[in-house]
């Protein structure tokens, strides 16, 4: 607790009928990348904007960098920053003069300002682009343009909602670096997303929110290792299961659960992986159920949403937010 | 006071974007004056035809200097649209400095570019007296800052882009029509008792008549000769829109109200 940067105590907002955080109970560590991982509508951006002052809980407190987020909101700008999950610059704007302007505000001397300004730029590929105006720039440039923010100001907690949303495969992966620069440069950093795989490789803990709830919070592998059958195994037959052999596949003492994705696909998770396999291989050639391919894995967090909600993050984020009965 | 100062320098990049409605508007002046101006001054008495003539040009000026002043209302909306509302709310400035710079960055840059059409209008009409031409400008800046701060607030209060769309097109029609930018105050009199009375009030009657006395067209002030009451007014307007109502909307902009 003592090392809390951010405490949030029942964080709740409403609007009117929807219930977009639900007594939000976290606490985020100095110098961490929190994770905060949900389908669309799960409460991350609301929370993120609470956090931020942006807009005021409707119930419950926060607590950041020591500071009330509705006493003493003054405060609490002067320790933060923040990557939009759609970028907000006006479309007439270019480039330099958004990045410019928000070093200037964010207090950096001319020298710095210059500096961070063209090595963030160009670190993103964004150098040449710099004189455009936005409206000519493409959503993953615009995006670029979001995170740059944050990277130049280093603010001492960064909020970054979505960095890599509409960005290239190459360059999601010089973020993430980028992320955990500046993770290592002293900032204390909560990352909102819905891809899994960005919450498992760069957060240090990942909270599960659904339907404006935290539903889990721990270290991804903790979180994984959670999961009774932790290992996975999907296996791609090429006809239909049967209901006879799902019966005996379930039956291994080492098989935890089976579900079934598609009628010809499934996945079991269970224990001792490695031991078990040879076994449902030889259930499957017995029962005249030739394997088309089989795919052996770690749980991901993909699981441990499943495992928590009951949901893939497709179906929860199909599901919407969470609703009160008037 | 630095970042009061980064407000405004934004506000003032921004305007310099605008270069399509910055020539419009240059344009929509330049017929205002040598079409309506010219023509219009004609159907007055054959005598005062150039002195009407020089009093609708500096009526003209000022409805420029109270349109281009609005135009910071629009800038909100546009904002809201992308977003870019919510990224000024989460930035380290106080809503006291955002609202501030904003209001002061909405008067400074209708000045810049009223200062052109300014100078027009001083080679049209001519310049009597250089330090009551400073005096009135200055007190000028009151007016800009005021109806900045004016919009600023209504936009702030209605949250609807088109709302404050229609709303300030009516009020305009209302402050413009109701003061003395494009008919003497003696003629608004014969017209009706309560036009008169809300003449005398209203802000843009007082801008008019100080840039008139500034000019030297002293003929036909509403409050003539002395400069003392338009000034207070101003400065009244001024306060009240600019701290006064500072104090309302940033109660509304804490925390997301403005949503």
């Amino acid at each position: 607790m003592s090392d809390s940067i951010i405490s949030t105590m029942d964080l709740t907002k409403r609007f009117e009928d929807l219930v977009a955080v639900d007594h939000l109970n976290l606490n985020i560590e100095d110098g961490e990348i929190f994770g905060l991982l949900g389908p669309n509508g799960a409460g991350k951006t609301t929370t993120v904007l609470m956090l931020t002052t942006v807009i005021k809980p409707t119930e419950g407190n926060a607590v950041v960098g020591g500071f009330d987020v509705k006493r003493q909101p003054d405060d609490v700008r002067r320790l933060i920053g923040i990557c939009f999950q759609e970028p907000k610059i006006l479309w007439v704007s270019n480039s330099w003069d958004v990045l410019n302007w928000h070093a200037k505000v964010c207090g950096l001397s001319t020298q710095e300002r210059k500096t961070r300004v063209k090595d963030v730029l160009e670190s993103l590929n964004m150098w040449s682009h710099r004189q455009k105006k936005v409206h000519g720039l493409s959503g993953g440039m615009r995006k670029r343009i979001e995170i740059a923010k944050v990277l130049i100001q280093r603010p001492k907690i960064a909020f970054i909602d979505e960095p890599t949303a509409q960005i290239d495969v190459i360059g999601k992966h010089k973020i993430w670096n980028m992320i955990r620069e500046l993770r290592d440069a002293g900032s204390t950093i909560i990352l909102a997303t819905n891809e899994l795989y960005e919450a498992d490789i760069l957060s240090d803990r990942v909270a599960i929110m659904h339907k404006g709830r935290l539903m889990v919070c721990d270290t991804p592998k903790t979180l994984k290792d959670s999961i009774p059958g932790g290992d996975s195994v999907e296996i791609q037959l090429e006809k239909e299961v049967t209901k006879n052999v799902l019966e005996k596949l379930k039956a291994f003492h080492e098989v935890v659960d089976v579900v079934n994705i598609d009628p010809d696909r499934l996945r079991a998770y269970l224990n001792n992986v490695e031991e078990v396999v040879p076994d449902i291989m030889k259930l499957f050639l017995r029962s005249r159920m030739p394997v088309k391919s089989i795919h052996v894995s770690e749980p991901s967090l993909d699981d441990v949403f499943v495992h928590y909600t009951g949901l893939t993050i497709e179906a929860a984020e199909q599901e919407g937010p969470a609703r009160r009965h008037k | 006071m630095k970042r009061l100062i980064l407000v405004i320098e934004r506000d003032l990049q921004m305007f310099l974007q605008y270069k399509f409605l910055i020539i419009m508007r240059a344009i929509w002046f330049a017929a205002q004056v040598a079409f309506f101006g010219l023509i219009a001054s004609r159907m007055v008495v054959p005598e005062l035809a150039d002195v009407y003539f020089e009093y609708y040009v500096a009526g003209v000026v000022i409805m420029m200097l109270y349109s281009t002043s609005v135009f910071i209302g629009y800038d909100i909306f546009e904002e809201a649209e992308h977003g870019v509302f919510e990224y000024l709310l989460s930035l380290p400035v106080s809503r006291r400095e955002l609202v501030l710079g904003r209001s002061i960055g909405g008067g400074i840059r209708s000045f810049i570019f009223i200062g052109p059409i300014v100078a027009i209008t001083l080679f049209v009409i001519g310049l009597a007296n250089p330090l009551n031409f400073l005096i009135a400008f200055s007190a000028l800046f009151l007016f800009a800052f005021g109806v900045s701060g004016m919009s600023i607030t209504i936009a702030v209060g209605l949250k609807s882009g088109d709302r404050f769309d229609i709303l300030m097109g009516v009020l305009n029609a209302f402050i413009i029509r109701l003061s003395t930018t494009m008919y003497p105050q003696v003629f608004v009199q014969d017209a009706s008792q309560l036009y008169a009375a809300l003449t005398t009030i209203n802000p843009v009657t007082f801008a008019s008549d100080l840039f008139r006395w500034g000019v030297g067209i002293e003929k036909y002030l509403t409050i003539a000769p002395m400069p003392l009451a338009p000034i207070l007014g101003l400065t009244a307007f001024f306060f009240a829109f600019t701290f006064v109502g500072v104090t309302v909307y940033e109660k509304r902009l804490e925390g997301g109200g403005w949503q």
